[in-house]
């Protein structure tokens, strides 16, 4: 026991006083950060601003109603205008138009909805800003023609409704707030098991490669050696978790202190208040350890195994770990299922088989225990996956105590089964 | 102990740090079936194919190595301090395994191997790779252990420095041992009556074919000759010496273990290589 203690220790210390762990545990949030904030930066600024001549035939798209439209959604602009369709349609890019519009007299006389033509030189992408415009100007009109004051216009786009679905089982579980909850948690231990798996897997090349391997089990068990290696890296990916909820909860509390003068700031506060509000944080906590690490001590033995049974060359570990890749990318197939249908027989049945339930139950989860996830269900989930776990880390231990001191071609699978049965 | 490649030394020896088991039979340590758990701590072993960590510093990896055995992590910084001084490597401390030379690198890999006092210590060839001031540090540290009361398990193909450096050989070839006992008692063994004859004047063969020995090869000035059973060295000098001959030097020809060991492995009687010369 306090060999595979000092096997954890070495594994966890050399790996996170490497400057590579400081970095990524660093960079990671704030490229996170920059990712969604940089995508909106550039949803924004990269939007062409359309400028659209509006030749009206009608005489009821007025200049104030133009002009009002024009001050409530900056991303395109109408421009009223005074002239023959002839002479506009020649030289409205002269005048520095993107297009040009003729509304219809007959329009507005029947109150039917008709088709309006974006007429340009060039492919304008999608016009919704001036859809909506001509839109909101169109209703203007009609509630005019008919009389409507503002009043009851107030009380016909007010009386909406919204359908929500509430599961009754579940208490103030949001639909929108699980799904997503569920999508980041199971792509966390997705990332997780493929990132850490091959870091288990390269670190048992390495000692093989290294001839280290030989003295080692002079010293230690393979078995010890094998057992230290993935809780040492399960302890490091651990403590890369850790910082990262450290740090949401710093930025968290540092925008809600400052989001007092501040609105925007005010509504995402809100925004992650309501989504805290809605889940069991700490069940969703220990669940989300309780499967990164069955998933992972599930997955890392099998990325051991093909470890030691390889040599120095990636092409061979690839190729042998592809099967197992395979099977976690399915897992995020069946999380992209259960995330819209957390009841279905596939998100149901993904989330009890060890191969695949570390992530699938993750998009079940946040929906609610025991509404939507009956106890029955997630017991034998967690059940199978600790069995599931011993038995691969038995079957693994197997392969890699033969595969660690074997040198030459790469086994198959079919010989590294027979390794673990014979 | 001496063996063909592929004869299984290093199974044996991996058997007997409870890298494998095996299939049959018991491995005794210390008069008591071997526990792999308690008696690890107590074997040394240092194999062909060095290994270390590259990229760990020395003095950590080999502090993790010793506490892996068993000693404290004081105890095993102490140490690690008075053999790096004894092979000066004081500066070595911080460095990594990558930046040393082959030849430190195994130095550094027997320090670790003896780092604990073990009571059996097994070497895998270890002086492949070192010159020969390198070797001679070495050696004079194995004899030190031995003298300290650890045993040695030595295995090599190099003969040379099996007649050197041991006390008693085994020798197995497919997996099984041929033959086991001192250096002195197995020459002995394996001796075929060969005698080098040297003459200070040069001895004609007349005719030599007697009860006494057969002729292997003659020159002018020596002769190796096979004795026949139950003669004695003195009928055979009387013999020479009743021919006229004016004999320099008489020596038993005992088989090296080189010869033992191609005798034994390829069944080539010694003999016969004077023959064919």
């Amino acid at each position: 026991m306090k060999k595979i203690l000092l096997i954890i220790q070495r594994e966890f210390l050399t790996r996170v006083r490497k400057r590579s762990f400081i970095i990524t545990t660093l960079l990671f949030p704030l490229l996170y950060l920059a990712l969604i904030f940089g995508t909106a930066f550039i949803g924004e600024k990269g939007q062409t601003k359309l400028k659209i001549a509006v030749l009206d035939s009608s005489g009821k798209f007025t200049k104030a109603r133009v002009d009002s439209a024009n001050a409530f959604d900056k991303a395109s602009t109408l421009v009223l205008v005074n002239e023959t369709p002839a002479s506009l349609e020649k030289d409205f890019e002269h005048k520095g138009y993107d297009g040009f519009v003729i509304i219809p007299a007959n329009t507005v006389g029947t109150m039917a909805p008709d088709k309006i033509e974006i007429k340009a030189n060039r492919t304008l992408g999608t016009a919704s800003s001036v859809q909506s415009k001509l839109n909101t100007i169109w209703n203007d009109i009609k509630y005019e023609e008919l009389g409507i004051d503002s009043q009851k216009q107030k009380q016909l786009n007010d009386s909406k409704l919204t359908v929500q679905v509430e599961n009754m089982q579940d208490k103030g579980s949001n639909a929108k707030i699980a799904s997503l909850t569920g999508y980041i948690t199971g792509f966390l231990i997705y990332f997780i098991l493929l990132i850490y798996g091959s870091q288990v897997m390269m670190g048992v090349m390495e000692e093989k490669t290294n001839r280290i391997a030989e003295i080692m089990v002079s010293s230690v068990k393979p078995f010890q050696l094998m057992v230290g290696k993935i809780i040492g890296i399960a302890a490091v990916a651990l403590t890369q978790f850790l910082l990262w909820i450290v740090f949401v909860f710093l930025i968290y509390n540092i925008t809600k202190s400052g989001s007092a003068g501040n609105s925007a700031m005010a509504v995402v506060v809100g925004q992650a208040q309501e989504v805290f509000s809605s889940l069991n944080i700490p069940q969703l906590l220990f669940l989300f350890a309780f499967y990164f690490l069955g998933g992972f001590f599930f997955y890392a033995s099998m990325y051991a195994a093909i470890g030691s049974a390889v040599n120095e060359d990636m092409r061979e570990a690839q190729s042998l770990s592809f099967p197992i890749t395979m099977i976690i990318i399915f897992a995020i197939f069946i999380l992209t299922i259960a995330m819209q249908d957390p009841t279905s027989p596939i998100a149901v049945w993904g989330s009890i088989i060890p191969f695949t339930s570390p992530i699938v139950m993750m998009a079940r989860v946040p929906y609610g225990i025991p509404g939507t996830v009956p106890y029955w269900q997630l017991f034998l989930s967690m059940g199978l996956l600790v069995g599931g776990f011993l038995f691969m880390a038995w079957f693994a231990g197997k392969i890699y105590r033969t595969g660690i001191l074997m040198y030459g071609k790469k086994p198959t699978w079919k010989e590294m089964l027979k390794w673990a049965f014979k | 102990m001496l063996g063909p490649n592929g004869a299984g030394k290093t199974t044996l020896i991996r058997m007997i740090t409870g890298i494998f088991y095996p299939d049959s039979g018991n491995i005794i340590f210390d008069g008591k079936p071997f526990d792999a758990e308690n008696d690890i701590t107590k074997i040394g072993y240092m194999p062909e194919e060095r290994g270390l960590y590259k990229k760990m510093k020395i003095g950590e990896q080999a502090v993790y190595l010793a506490q892996l055995k068993g000693l404290s992590k004081r105890d095993a910084v102490a140490r690690i301090k008075d053999w790096f001084a004894r092979f000066e490597m004081e500066s070595w401390w911080n460095k990594k395994v990558e930046d040393l030379s082959k030849g430190m690198q195994q130095k550094l890999q027997f320090v670790i191997t003896v780092l604990h006092h073990p009571r059996l210590i097994i070497l895998d060839e270890p002086f492949s790779g070192l010159d020969p001031v390198n070797s001679n540090l070495i050696k004079d540290e194995i004899y030190k252990l031995a003298r300290n009361g650890s045993t040695i398990i030595f295995s090599t193909h190099r003969m040379e420095q099996v007649e050197e450096i041991c006390d008693h050989i085994v020798l197995v070839n497919k997996g099984r041992k041929i033959l086991d006992g001192t250096v002195q008692q197995v020459k002995q063994d394996f001796k075929e009556n060969l005698f080098n004859i040297g003459f200070s004047d040069a001895f004609a063969e007349s005719e030599l074919n007697n009860e006494l020995f057969d002729v292997v090869s003659a020159s002018q000035n020596s002769m190796v000759i096979q004795k026949k059973e139950n003669r004695s060295n003195n009928e055979i000098l009387q013999y020479f010496l009743n021919n006229g001959a004016s004999i320099d030097s008489f020596n038993e020809m005992l088989p090296s273990l080189s010869d033992i060991f191609i005798r034994e492995v390829e069944g080539t009687p010694l003999a016969r290589r004077f023959e064919s010369n």
